[in-house]
């Protein structure tokens, strides 16, 4: 005989940026600016900020800032949703490396397209501000 | 001892906070780099890194062991989480020993991280399906049942009092105030100020029981060639041990850790050590409640069954007693980010075996500890001992490791009102998990207002909840029997909170029940028609039905247990 219950686990979260990303979400709101950290030792700067090295474990200072300018440095355009069902519209999206960063960053394109593994875009900010992710509306061709 | 030998050449940890700022990233950061620094070597000298963190649930971060990896200095290195529950931070030096003792490498990085305060509304609430989802669950259970359902039945075994196991918690919280680190340090708390706190789940009291808290802390271990060019004071890995007791909770033996006792002499035999009560100097056993540092304390035969909390009452594991217990400050004191908080054992040892444990050093010259953890379905022991082998002796550094703890404690406020802070009302999962055939063989039977055992003829046992396999025989069940619906209750608590902290009145009565005719141990219920004082264990119960229209199939067709009135089914 087969017999089931259901039930999930009934918990949310809240989760606080951190040292390193609310270094970079201040920066991004106050002065609209892709704050990041860079390793000397490693020669690497990381976007968003990071307040450790991951290859060295040195301690690092949020103060190096990228952009507006990045290359493309990879992209996808998305036809369904999570449950696949059909978009509204496609929706691009892209990995960008800012100008002066080592790593990319994941965002919306914005504009039609046709895009180009890199090909030089720009960064395009919200009017209103408010400390997120989304404060960064997405990358467009610069 | 098989292998190479290790030791533990470094150790750092963070300040452990109720909320911290930092991700779980920054917090595996600051501890694996104080670490590092504290053993004189860099990122480049490390060879692998053991991680450990407990549910993936209190960061809310699936797959947290790569999430954390960076911060713990894995990048392009070996590297593996493990995990035990609360027994993780103890297990995973035991991880970090095997690799340097097989020679897979001579210099491993032990990291161990815990960020419960992401979890809303409580923690308590990832914990829900550990219960089992058929038997369990639908009762609405609260972990705290476990822990109080355990104690009771341990005060009640050996007629313990309540004030001697509060002790331990005095002890622990006024040891905390020499902890750099600690987040629940208090110089002048007394058995009273326990005694009077909130009653959670009785006999557990709000002060008996270490709160949810983030933190990391981190270890070095090397192989001997290694250790002996880097210090003149390794602390050297003697014995490990770790041993699982079975997953039916309510079948075990919640006087006595047996599982303790069998992982313990695992340690003491690699260690060679015959004789802990005065091989042992220093102990580091696991102490989320006060009482589990006693019952730990007896499953690692330092002390015999029933007699640790007179002994703690008496001071004799206070820090200049006999045989110090807790020195750190234990999670009552320095406080519970679960994984980081049984790593925060081993590090306390290292600090007190190389004598740098400043205002908390013990007094004399500890030679060997030992420190100690509990986990998985409150089942698992692990057990790590420690010890200097007459090297140099110690001298004593200015400084008191852990040396300027960070992390960055945020208010309730700060953190509800944070920038840039994501919020996810709820975990969009839902399951739907099958009873298999011995559990919705008894389900079935619940309906007709019948209870249903298997019986193993291998063993002898007759067993509820029943199960298609013997796990100790390792063998298919023989056959079905039913059992009188009554039986005694065998411990039970009185609950006052909801598993999320919500107060609950009246109380409910959890208990674990042994049916007549069934071999060992019980199975969870509640009980009701009784007033919460009247109820004592040994005390003879019965089910009360849900009338035959009403029955669906569940552990609910038994509406509760009530002390006995008649002749059982």
């Amino acid at each position: 005989m087969s017999r089931t219950v259901t039930g999930g686990i009934p918990i949310g979260f809240r989760y606080t940026p951190g040292v390193g990303n609310g270094a970079f979400l201040d920066a991004l709101r106050d002065r609209g600016v892709l704050l990041g950290s860079r390793c000397e030792a490693c020669g690497v700067t990381y976007l968003p900020a990071r307040i450790f090295c991951e290859r060295c474990l040195a301690e690092l200072t949020p103060g190096v800032e990228c952009g507006p300018e990045g290359e493309l440095v990879s992209w996808t355009v998305g036809h369904v949703d999570l449950d696949e069902r059909p978009l509204p519209s496609p929706e691009a999206l892209g990995l960008v490396r800012p100008d002066r960063s080592d790593t990319v960053l994941m965002h919306h394109l914005l504009g039609d397209g046709p895009w180009t593994i890199g090909q030089r875009v720009e960064v395009v900010l919200a009017d209103e501000r408010r400390g997120s992710i989304l404060d960064i509306e997405g990358f467009r061709p610069a | 001892m098989s292998g190479r030998r290790v030791a533990v050449i470094g150790a750092g940890m963070t300040r452990f906070v109720r909320r911290a700022q930092e991700t779980g990233k920054e917090l595996s950061f600051l501890a694996a780099s104080k670490a590092l620094e504290s053993a004189g070597i860099t990122l480049a000298d490390v060879d692998a890194v053991c991680l450990t963190s407990a549910p993936d649930a209190f960061d809310g971060v699936h797959r947290k062991g790569d999430y954390l990896s960076d911060g713990a200095g894995a990048w392009g290195k070996p590297f593996i989480r493990t995990y035990v529950g609360g027994g993780s931070g103890v297990f995973t030096p035991i991880q970090g020993w095997y690799t340097v003792a097989s020679g897979i490498a001579d210099v491993v990085l032990v990291v161990a991280e815990e960020k419960m305060s992401s979890c809303q509304p409580h923690p308590q609430g990832a914990f829900l399906t550990i219960f089992d989802n058929m038997i369990e669950r639908p009762l609405g259970p609260n972990l705290l049942w476990i822990f109080a359902l355990e104690m009771n039945r341990y005060m009640q075994a050996y007629g313990l009092d309540k004030r001697d196991i509060a002790s331990v918690a005095v002890k622990n919280k006024r040891n905390a105030a020499d902890h750099p680190s600690a987040l629940l340090g208090e110089a002048e708390i007394t058995v009273e100020d326990v005694l009077a706190s909130e009653t959670l789940a009785w006999p557990v009291q709000r002060l008996d029981v270490s709160p949810i808290s983030d933190g990391a802390a981190a270890i070095v271990m090397a192989s001997e060639d290694v250790a002996s060019r880097l210090t003149d004071r390794p602390v050297w890995v003697q014995g490990v041990g770790w041993n699982l007791d079975t997953t039916y909770w309510t079948n075990r033996d919640l006087a006595y850790p047996q599982y303790v006792e069998n992982a313990a002499r695992m340690a003491y035999d690699m260690a060679g050590v015959t004789e802990p009560r005065k091989q042992i100097h220093v102990a580091e056993p696991y102490d989320p409640f006060d009482y589990k540092e006693l019952h730990h304390l007896e499953g690692l035969l330092l002390f015999d069954r029933g007699t640790a909390p007179e002994a703690a009452a008496a001071g004799v594991t206070a820090r200049d007693g006999d045989l110090p217990v807790c020195p750190s400050g234990g999670l009552l004191g320095v406080g519970n980010p679960i994984a980081a908080a049984g790593l925060m054992k081993v590090a306390e040892l290292f600090w007190q075996l190389r004598g740098e444990a400043g205002a908390r050093q013990v007094p004399g010259t500890p030679e060997r500890g030992l420190a100690q953890a509990w986990g998985d379905l409150m089942q698992v022991g692990t057990v790590v001992v420690m010890g200097t082998e007459g090297g140099p002796s110690p001298t004593a550094s200015a400084a008191t490791p852990p040396v300027a703890p960070r992390a960055t404690a945020l208010r309730e406020e700060a953190f509800r009102t944070a920038e840039g802070a994501v919020t996810i009302d709820e975990l969009d999962l839902a399951y739907e998990w099958d009873a298999g055939e011995a559990i919705g063989a008894f389900l079935e039977a619940l309906r007709d207002g019948r209870i249903v055992a298997t019986v193993c003829t291998a063993c002898g046992r007759t067993l509820v909840p029943p199960r298609v396999f013997c796990e100790r025989c390792f063998r298919p069940t023989d056959s079905w029997t039913q059992v009188p619906d009554a039986g005694r209750v065998e411990t039970f608590s009185i609950c006052h909170v909801r598993w999320d902290m919500v107060p609950l009145d009246p109380p409910e009565i959890p208990a674990v029940i042994r049916l007549d005719g069934t071999s060992e141990g019980g199975f969870l219920h509640k009980l009701g028609g009784v007033e919460p004082d009247a109820v004592s264990i040994g005390m003879e119960v019965e089910a009360v039905w849900r009338p035959v229209g009403e029955r669906t199939g569940s552990i609910l067709d038994i509406a509760y247990f009530r002390p006995r009135r008649g002749d059982a089914r």
